[in-house]
């Protein structure tokens, strides 16, 4: 991940920048409205983006870039059924799954609230990296 | 009924308060079939779209957007000249 952003680095203008995108490394949600009803075992997930948090880091303290802005966003995924929504997870998300205890937990709070769509929550963050001048190119 | 990613453009409005794509040169590495990309590419004055996933990537190509450059290559093949792009955005891909 570091090597990702040392070789990038020398791809991008010196005043250019650098951006990244990923979700941190909180416990991502199923929710119907505002209404929490369960949580997506994402398996490693977790440790994945902790170690992207962890790239970006070193890349700094060595000097490589400097940060200029850090924003977080919470980014919904909406299904049409809670069934749709898992096989979607399943199939789109590496190594993750929704439990049958949170399918039933859903399922009884779309009859509490008709007409709504259960929908997947994830806290993401942007960062922002300015290229520090002298630290090589990385090409 | 289809799955819908962020409707409420969360993530695009995040990346404008970081970043402008407005006629710069972008570089997206992890394009996947272009769910992000197509949400600003139309403000850039180019984008090389990468992905490893060379079925993500196609869906992206068949988009024919003019001022997109879709490649099937992970960051770690990628060629490209020095210096050459404004922006690198790393989607979701670190």
């Amino acid at each position: 991940m570091v090597d990702a952003l040392r070789r990038v680095r020398g791809m991008v203008t010196v005043d250019g920048t650098v951006v990244d995108v990923h979700p941190t490394a909180s416990a991502s949600a199923i929710e119907v409205e505002t209404e929490v009803t369960g949580y997506i075992d994402a398996c490693d997930a977790p440790l994945r983006h902790a170690a992207a948090d962890a790239a970006v880091a070193a890349a700094v303290r060595d000097g490589l870039y400097a940060i200029e802005q850090a924003v977080e966003f919470t980014f919904y995924t909406y299904g049409g059924t809670i069934d749709e929504l898992r096989e979607y997870i399943r199939d789109s998300w590496r190594d993750a799954r929704i439990d049958e205890a949170t399918v039933g937990r859903t399922r009884d709070a779309l009859r509490r609230f008709p007409g709504s769509r259960p929908r997947s929550r994830e806290r993401v963050v942007v960062t922002s990296l300015r290229p520090r001048r002298g630290a090589g190119n990385g090409v | 009924m289809a799955i819908e990613e962020d409707p409420e453009g969360s993530e695009l409005r995040a990346l404008d308060r970081v970043v402008s794509f407005a006629s710069r040169r972008v570089l997206e590495i992890g394009s996947g079939d272009g769910r992000l990309t197509l949400r600003y590419a139309s403000k850039a004055a180019s984008v090389i779209a990468i992905d490893p996933d060379e079925e993500a990537v196609a869906g992206l190509a068949a988009e024919r957007l003019p001022n997109v450059e879709v490649r099937a290559v992970g960051a770690e093949g990628l060629e490209l000249a020095a210096h050459s792009v404004d922006v690198v955005l790393f989607a979701w891909s670190l």
